[in-house]
């Protein structure tokens, strides 16, 4: 009898130093997603600062590069976070939105209409950015089902080590620096680019064969819909500034029908520019693709007040349960904007 | 015996997935057993059944010589064929009774984890495995680290083999010379480590299941000559050979010449078994294995390296698919000497220097097991369960973190099973 209990008492210790090896060693080959490819990790810096958001922005790259929460805060007391993540497909955005109502209801939910134009999953690396750092929920198995490429296999999202083994070689010092908890690199999913790369220069605007938008994306677009309805939740559309891709009239007008249907609000930030104040000699990092700190200054300055003023979110500057944590927040966003443009004027009068 | 329902039934769903394979299989297997139990009273019918069982499978293996090349061959086709010209021949011969159980005969023919790759098991031999059979904890942690151990071979070894192997084959103008001689000896290893991980993981799973399945190999490149390398390696298709081609025609009660005669016949029909591409192949193993015994000196290591280059030069005949191809192959190790750019191409096929490191420990740690494997099983078998338990655990997270497998990977299907 003692034998036997010696027997499970080591079989026991066996099993749990395997799956303690196992949790580790996969840990360890995931992506951290700190230096290379930092947009992997936004997804899950949300959860260090869930809830208490009047608005969430929902989106791909033309979000978390072109709206700055912090300037959101600063000019209209906006409290805001980005949950945008690169090529979020409308299907993802409802995963991330229905994920978001679980942890808060904001006033406000800001959905960017890019993705619209996506019908199918772009590719696996882009599913792996959104879905790799997400937590598990109902919202994680139905992000992962709907986005799947054919090649791809769910069970490699539950044990990452069966898609992320052949890392082994690759191995960096961030990869055991970060094995357990990864640093914030966004300001309230913002990702901060001071870089100046004027306009450059695109493919010439072609008339394609079929404008229409997939009706998965509207049966997904009906879905954050009924979401916010039944969150309390006012749902607003933007088209968020880009001179490339190009966003045609035709898109812009299936949107507009879909708003004016369904009695939402719809902002083509794009074609309001020259309003906006932008210049793409100096507001854009990317030559065009994405707006730069400045740009975004602006765009989140003129989008707060239609915020404020349209849609009645709440100024929290004087809030004194709000205030001194976004103050401190902001503090810091100012002196990395200062530190970031401190290296980079060096770096030029080198 | 409702355990042997499950295991038939599930098997066969399994097998449904490849196809309308098992339609052939489900006949095949009803109209034997049918024909089994008439062959003690009508024995003619043996002959009868032989042929018709014989006669897809030959033209499976001769239709690249014919002007249409359009029949897919049923999955395992090679393996259950012979298992059931075995059970035809020995109740021709009275060596025991029919099978009376459909169920358990169905089982013998279809039982899926060595339909793919064997091994070619008699029907007294399964019939004992499958009324032996009982599940107990020791048996289940043998067979599991077995299965693991096959898992090794296949995942870590055999597919960073394969893909240095795939890139020199594909370019045969390009790649001859020293990487005509480096892909066959490093297909020599991806062949054993694929084949044999393979049978690891049939013989592991069933042992899992408390049934107890033939070895098929005993560390053959540690063979002294080719005859005995034949007795190491695809153990179960050799005794087939034998017991059913080789003894039949005489063996070596008739003479030397026509002992001779009859081991280059035996080795035809296993080149022919492989494919009509292999003949030649099957015909130079008959020959050293009839006139290979006269080459051996008295030092052991020297015999075991001429033995194993032997074998590698004639895998060739895997590796490239045109007769011509593997002549020029073959000639070019000894006339192209680009030995010198060698190391820098091979570099660059595809593993990284991480893989080439992984790839030389394991091949270290393979032979190491293949030369000491009674010692370390016997050793194994000594551990307390937690130990038993401890070794899965360790094989597994290897194979999971070495594994080449998944995403990006194509190393999922057993060369041996397409024979």
């Amino acid at each position: 009898m003692k034998e036997k209990g010696k027997t499970v008492v080591s079989i026991g210790v066996v099993l749990i130093t395997f799956c303690i090896a196992f949790v580790l060693i996969s840990r360890l080959l995931q992506p951290k997603y700190m230096t290379d490819l930092e947009e992997g990790s936004f997804i899950s810096q949300y959860y260090r600062e869930a809830g208490g958001h009047d608005v969430i922005f929902l989106g791909d790259c033309e979000v978390y590069a072109n709206f700055s929460p912090m300037e959101l805060y600063r000019n209209n007391g906006i409290t805001a976070y980005i949950r945008g993540t690169p090529q979020q497909l409308v299907w993802m955005s409802y995963y991330v939105a229905e994920e978001t109502f679980r942890y808060e209801s904001p006033r406000v939910l800001v959905f960017n209409v890019n993705a619209m134009r996506y019908s199918e999953p772009v590719s696996e690396a882009y599913n792996r950015l959104t879905i790799d750092q997400m937590r598990w929920s109902g919202s994680k198995v139905g992000i992962i089902t709907a986005s799947m490429t054919e090649e791809e296999q769910f069970l490699s999202y539950v044990f990452p080590i069966l898609r992320y083994h052949s890392r082994f070689d690759k191995l960096t010092q961030e990869d055991f620096s970060y094995l357990f908890q990864v640093r914030d690199n966004t300001f309230s999913g913002y990702q901060l680019h001071t870089e100046v790369v004027p306009e450059g220069t695109f493919p010439v605007k072609k008339a394609l064969p079929d404008y229409q938008f997939g009706d998965i994306c509207y049966e997904y677009l009906d879905k954050i819909r009924l979401l916010c309805e039944e969150n309390g939740t006012e749902l607003v559309l933007v088209k968020a500034p880009s001179l490339y891709p190009y966003w045609y009239d035709e898109y812009d007008e299936q949107i507009r029908e879909y708003a004016a249907e369904y009695g939402l609000a719809f902002y083509n930030l794009a074609e309001r520019s020259e309003e906006i104040g932008l210049d793409y000699t100096k507001d854009t990092y990317d030559g065009g693709y994405h707006l730069n700190l400045f740009g975004a200054v602006k765009l989140s300055q003129y989008f707060g007040d239609i915020l404020t003023e349209e849609h009645g979110v709440a100024d929290h500057r004087q809030d004194p349960k709000i205030a001194p944590a976004y103050d401190k927040k902001l503090q810091v966003y100012d002196e990395t904007i200062e530190e970031r443009m401190r290296v980079e004027d060096n770096e030029e009068n080198k | 015996m409702m355990i042997n329902f499950l295991i038939l039934i599930v098997g066969l769903v399994v097998y449904a997935g490849y196809g309308i394979s098992v339609l052939y299989l489900s006949a095949v297997t009803l109209l034997s057993y049918l024909v089994g139990r008439l062959i003690p009273r009508h024995r003619f019918i043996m002959w009868i059944s032989v042929a018709f069982l014989i006669l897809p499978l030959l033209f499976l293996r001769v239709q690249q010589w014919l002007p249409w090349r359009s029949i897919i061959a049923p999955i395992g086709i090679s393996y259950f064929t012979l298992q059931i010209i075995a059970y035809h021949v020995d109740l021709y011969r009275g060596k025991y009774e029919p099978e009376k159980n459909l169920l358990r005969f169905g089982l013998f023919v279809t039982y899926l984890p060595h339909i793919f790759i064997g091994p070619i098991e008699s029907y007294p031999r399964m019939r004992a495995a499958l009324e032996e059979r009982r599940v107990n904890g020791d048996d289940f942690l043998k067979g599991a680290v077995r299965a693991m151990w096959g898992s090794f071979k296949k995942l870590v070894i055999a597919a960073r083999i394969g893909m240095i192997v795939s890139a020199i084959s594909a370019e045969p103008e390009r790649f001859n010379g020293a990487f005509a001689l480096a892909a066959m000896l490093l297909y020599a290893i991806q062949l054993y480590a694929d084949f044999s991980g393979g049978i690891d993981i049939v013989l592991g799973v069933s042992r899992m299941f408390g049934i107890r399945m033939s070895e098929n190999f005993d560390a053959p490149y540690f063979s002294q000559s080719v005859q005995e390398f034949w007795h190491r390696w695809h153990i179960t298709l050799g005794s087939w050979l034998r017991e059913y081609v080789y003894f039949p025609l005489g063996g070596s009660r008739k003479g030397r010449l026509r002992k001779y005669f009859n081991i280059i016949v035996t080795f035809l029909v296993s080149g022919l078994w492989h494919g009509a591409g292999f003949l030649l192949w099957g015909l130079m193993h008959g020959v050293f294995v009839a006139f290979g015994e006269k080459l051996k000196t008295k030092n052991r290591t020297l015999n075991r390296i001429v033995t194993f280059l032997l074998v590698s030069f004639l895998w060739s005949f895997f590796i490239w698919p045109e007769p011509t191809t593997i002549l020029r192959m073959l000639g070019s190790v000894f006339t192209v000497f680009n030995y010198n750019v060698l190391f820098a191409e091979i570099s660059g096929m595809g593993l990284t220097a991480g893989d080439w490191v992984v790839l030389g420990g394991s091949c270290l740690l393979l032979g190491l097991y293949d030369w000491k494997s009674s010692k370390l099983k016997t050793r194994f078998c000594s551990f307390p369960p937690a130990a038993k338990l401890g070794t899965i655990c360790l094989l597994a997270l290897t194979v999971l973190t070495f594994g080449m497998y998944g995403f990006g990977f194509t190393a999922s299907e057993f060369i041996y099973s397409r024979f």
